[in-house]
């Protein structure tokens, strides 16, 4: 009997709680969007407001519309890039190259001629879309908040954080595993509002990006839909079977360009670009509703067909 | 004391944990509440059943959001974009927001997904 006492009373031991984590969690406006941070572990604390700082930092560079910013001083020609900064910029035209120019950072004079800058929107005709293409002005809209999660993720390593989910106006960044050892589970948006499309689960720090013809856009005076994700090629809204591009990768930035570029690109030619390239995994969701996953992603709660590698 | 004692006291701990192991973990299931949050702070937690109007009045701005049949949008807003009244009334889904004025509304109850892409 005693033997069971004393196993009883281990095994009470073990029912016990662990300490407390802490947890910190803040709603911040920046970069035009919300953000949503999560942050669990002994440094959440101090974690939550470095992370503030650093998206403030990153918003009051990078910005492309705030005249006061390093890349408008940069787009008017007055300042040169520090090896930070241009490290930056060489990674953006890397990325403009590896997607064959469907990821392109140098769009601002286009995205302003729309005006979905100043939200005073205009559909232009070709003559002005050809004055402004070329004219190479800088805009990482397509690339920053990846580029901010992956930054977030940097500075979290070194510090007592066990775990971390940030929603960056729709870009979702993990960090570290839940104590349950389940995965992380990220709804995918439904285009069409209601509810999410599905639900995609990511072990670890992973980002997961979604471009979206839903997300902005302006209903012109020809009573079309013009939304804000522009094909470099056309200098056009990107018009093809898509309405949303899920990028799952452990790189925040590629993430982000890449579901621009997929978008941009199309379903065809997108699942081709991924079958020739590793590294990250997509969802497709067509303006009629299907959804098309690669094979590597780990989708639920919908109903998809599941795009191979082999094919 | 008596081994049965400590059997029986044993025992009654052990289902006190376990209801409170339950208690603590189970999921909250408050769906149909939604929550209004201004400048990141939470102002109101709203029962989507019971019809009211309520006012959000900041520095920022004005949003006036309406909880109707069992649904809760936005019907009146100073911002320039008026993005937060084309939502229309929601009862789940991603969070309504109004940028400019730094309002949002979530739906909780839909606690399932650890964040919305999109």
């Amino acid at each position: 009997m005693k033997k069971f006492l004393i196993i009883f009373l281990a095994l009470l031991t073990l029912s016990g709680c662990a300490p407390r984590e802490e947890k910190a969690s803040e709603t911040i406006f920046c970069m035009d969007t919300v953000m949503d941070i999560q942050i669990w572990g002994q440094d959440a604390q101090t974690a939550l407001k470095q992370v503030k700082t650093l998206l403030q930092e990153l918003e009051a560079t990078w910005s492309a519309n705030d005249g006061k910013s390093f890349l408008a001083a940069l787009n008017r020609g007055e300042v040169k890039p520090n090896a930070e900064q241009q490290a930056l910029l060489d990674r953006a035209e890397e990325l403009s190259r590896y997607t064959g120019g469907a990821f392109d950072p140098k769009l601002l004079s286009l995205m302003q001629l729309w005006g979905f800058a100043s939200e005073i929107y205009h559909v232009p005709d070709e003559a002005e879309i050809k004055k402004v293409m070329k004219d190479g002005r800088w805009d990482l809209g397509a690339l920053i908040k990846g580029y901010a999660a992956e930054r977030i993720v940097q500075l979290l390593e070194p510090l007592k954080v066990s775990r971390a989910v940030m929603n960056l106006g729709g870009n979702v960044q993990t960090y570290g595993n839940k104590p349950d050892g389940t995965a992380w589970r990220v709804a995918i948006q439904n285009p069409n509002g209601g509810d999410p499309v599905g639900m995609v689960s990511v072990e670890g720090s992973e980002a997961v990006v979604t471009s979206g013809n839903y997300q902005r856009y302006f209903i012109g005076d020809d009573g079309k839909r013009y939304h804000h994700i522009l094909d470099p090629q056309t200098g056009a809204p990107a018009d093809n079977e898509l309405s949303s591009v899920t990028v799952l990768c452990a790189d925040g930035a590629k993430a982000d360009a890449l579901s621009t570029a997929l978008f941009v690109m199309g379903l065809e030619k997108g699942s081709a670009f991924w079958r020739q390239n590793p590294g990250f995994e997509v969802v497709f969701v067509t303006q009629t509703g299907e959804v098309y996953a690669t094979e590597g992603v780990n989708l639920s709660h919908c109903e998809f067909e599941v795009l191979s590698r082999e094919d | 004391m008596k081994t049965k004692t400590w059997i029986a006291l044993i025992a009654g701990l052990l289902i006190i944990c376990l209801f409170l192991s339950v208690w603590i973990f189970l999921p909250g299931k408050d769906a149909g509440y939604a929550q209004v949050w201004s400048e990141g702070k939470l102002l109101y937690t709203l029962d989507l059943r019971v019809d009211r109007v309520v006012t959000v009045a900041t520095d920022t701005g004005r949003n006036v959001i309406t909880v109707k049949d069992g649904r809760i949008g936005v019907t009146e807003a100073d911002c320039p974009d008026g993005y937060c009244m084309q939502r229309g009334f929601c009862s789940s889904g991603p969070q309504i927001v109004c940028l400019p004025n730094r309002l949002v509304i979530r739906f909780i109850g839909q606690q399932e997904a650890d964040g919305i892409t999109g």
